[in-house]
């Protein structure tokens, strides 16, 4: 096991920069989810990592040794895909033998770890069969369990659920996330999906073109987004933001110092008391999930945002509201920089 | 417009026209085969429907002439340019396939296919003249490579954008080189796209006359150029020419059979997604 450090690493095709001078630690046995929008360098980094991309500056190291030109395969890394990666033409067992074999890994040693993990996995009745005759499902635990047999230092999973359908996806998150307390190795996780990036990280670095926009705990990036990116990127639905002069008060009580917007989540928006409306607006379309409904109003500039609740009656469509939120929850930012005040 | 088949006007229209285009392609195929049956005594007439059928020309062909040499020459020449093709396409149909900056050029390999073979003959008819190489097989396949090469690689180009570049990242994560990841991982998986490729060069090279004909003699005359020859001074041997078509016909009709699942996927090279 091994965590990792990223010094100035940077990585460009040709004119076009993916990856500029790029710090990161990772501490030994963290979970780490990589997220961001399309195109943001989050796979790129991830692939730098692995030894599939070359890296035009910096370095990288796994434990205390820079890897920056060592094959993929001596780096002590396994990568699950999203498009499982399994070869066609071999059986599963075969396929999560591969590697150890090309390591010259004793037979009995690779039977004995293959028979190992599928056993975790719950996959050895798979084990003479090919690919082609797996659901996706069982494609991508054979693809979890190859990686597994490599005892790794590293595992990286680039959108391993992402073509999963929903809830083999919920399971399968579930499994990654039992296997990580298990063998507590460090591991690194690319996705877009929120969802999969709050329930497993223990830190989330979040990337906009190539440049990392926060570091943090889930709850640290949710609660205290240091910029309006995140603050819209993490959490679903997303921030609302309002500017001063949508504000009742035009936000004199609140705004304080460079802040001119304030962010608030969709859940911490409730009905005001007669004196402390913070806005007001009309609900014009609820909905409605079950347990929680979703409620898109529109200011009379029409702006519109969303609340959430679980108490329907309190948003009559049509009729004016006023809304509040308590202070404890506000996110204040400044519309120039962007930046969290 | 969508023709119902529960229609019992449009069903019988469908079937007719199915049926006619069967007969149009059919009936070449019978004729044919009518006309290498048919008695030399008769003297090629095509108009002569009503005879006893004889195998006279079938045996002619078969032990009295050098169609068999033909065969084994168009065949030979064939099967090496489709493995010298597949050596070089393979891994130019992959590249094309993987790099960036190689997408526009994707296309100029067809360019090859768009020239008149005329442009490519002279020069090359001099340069196998001054190798002497004229009258070789090798210079047939020589020739043979300028157009086959390039078909093959159009044709592997679709197969290798279907391989998810994950499975030579994960090769490649497993201890293979790049290039032990495509040999060793790609090609046994785009192998049906390898026969299917090979196949359509194996019928191109086989059915090509345009070279053959102003390149071979005595010596390397391969079938096609052979089934002209009995276009004669003293007229067409019919019958004979009958029987050597169908014997050049035939493996063509099997062989394209058995990659007619992969030929349109082929033909689109690039771009075609399933």
């Amino acid at each position: 096991m091994a965590g990792l450090t990223l010094r100035e690493v940077a990585k460009s095709y040709g004119d076009t920069d993916v990856i500029t001078n790029l710090d990161l630690d990772i501490q030994d046995g963290e979970f780490v989810v990589f997220v961001g929008p399309s195109g943001c360098g989050k796979s790129t980094l991830l692939r730098m990592i692995a030894g599939l991309e070359e890296i035009t500056g910096g370095t990288i190291a796994i434990g205390n040794k820079v890897v920056n030109d060592i094959a993929p395969a001596k780096r002590g890394v396994a990568m699950v895909f999203q498009t499982y990666a399994l070869y066609p033409h071999m059986t599963v067992y075969k396929n999560m033998a591969f590697g150890l074999k090309q390591a010259k890994t004793p037979a009995d040693e690779i039977d004995r770890r293959v028979k190992a993990a599928a056993e975790t996995l719950e996959i050895t009745p798979l084990l003479e069969r090919t690919p082609r005759a797996l659901s996706g499902g069982q494609r991508q635990r054979v693809a979890i369990g190859r990686a597994i047999v490599r005892e790794p230092e590293v595992f990286l999973f680039d959108e391993p659920l992402s073509n999963l359908d929903a809830a083999l996806r919920v399971q399968t998150r579930i499994e990654i996330a039992r296997l990580h307390k298990r063998l507590g190795t460090t591991m690194i996780y690319v996705t877009h999906d929120q969802v999969e990036a709050m329930t497993l990280a223990d830190k989330i670095i979040v990337l906009r073109d190539g440049n990392i926009e926060q570091v943090g705990s889930p709850i640290e990036l949710y609660e205290k987004p240091q910029n309006m990116f995140v603050a819209q990127f993490i959490g679903s639905p997303k921030m609302n933001f309002f500017k001063a002069e949508e504000l009742n008060d035009k936000g004199q009580s609140y705004l304080k110092g460079e802040a001119d917007i304030i962010g608030i989540r969709p859940e911490h928006l409730k009905l005001a008391g007669k004196t402390d409306a913070l806005i007001t607006a009309t609900p014009d379309l609820i909905e409605n999930l079950g347990e929680i409904a979703l409620v898109h109003c529109k200011t009379a500039s029409s702006m519109e945002f969303i609340a959430k609740t679980t108490d329907l009656s309190a948003f009559p469509v049509g009729k004016e509201v006023k809304l509040t939120a308590n202070t404890s929850v506000l996110n204040f930012f400044n519309s120039t920089s962007q930046q969290a005040v | 417009m969508i023709v119902s088949f529960e229609n019992r006007l449009s069903r019988f229209l469908g079937t007719t026209a199915i049926f006619i285009a069967i007969i149009l392609v059919l009936f070449p195929f019978f004729w044919i085969f009518l006309e290498s049956i048919k008695p030399p005594s008769l003297g090629g007439r095509p108009d002569i429907w009503r005879f006893e059928p004889s195998w006279e020309n079938w045996g002619e062909i078969v032990f009295n002439s050098n169609v068999p040499l033909n065969i084994l020459n168009s065949f030979f020449i064939a099967l090496i340019t489709v493995v010298i093709s597949l050596i070089c396409g393979a891994p130019a149909a992959y590249a094309f396939s993987r790099f960036r900056g190689f997408q526009g050029a994707r296309y100029s390999i067809l360019a090859a296919e768009m020239m008149p073979p005329a442009i490519l003959i002279l020069p090359l008819f001099l340069l196998l003249y001054k190798l002497e190489l004229i009258d070789s097989r090798v210079g047939v396949i020589t020739a043979h490579l300028t157009f086959v090469v390039p078909v093959v690689t159009w044709f592997l180009i679709g197969f290798f954008d279907e391989v998810p570049k994950d499975l030579e990242d994960q090769a490649m994560i497993d201890g293979y080189t790049r290039f032990q990841a495509f040999y060793k991982v790609i090609l046994p998986v785009v192998r049906p796209g390898l026969a299917a490729a090979g196949i359509f060069g194996f019928v191109l090279s086989w059915n090509d006359l345009f070279y053959s004909l102003l390149l071979t003699g005595a010596e390397s005359r391969t079938l096609p150029v052979a089934i002209a020859g009995f276009w004669t001074f003293r007229g067409i041997e019919l019958g004979k020419m009958a029987v050597a078509i169908l014997i050049a016909v035939i493996p063509v009709l099997i062989l394209s059979y058995s990659i007619q699942k992969h030929l349109i996927r082929g033909i689109g090279g690039s771009g075609v997604k399933y």
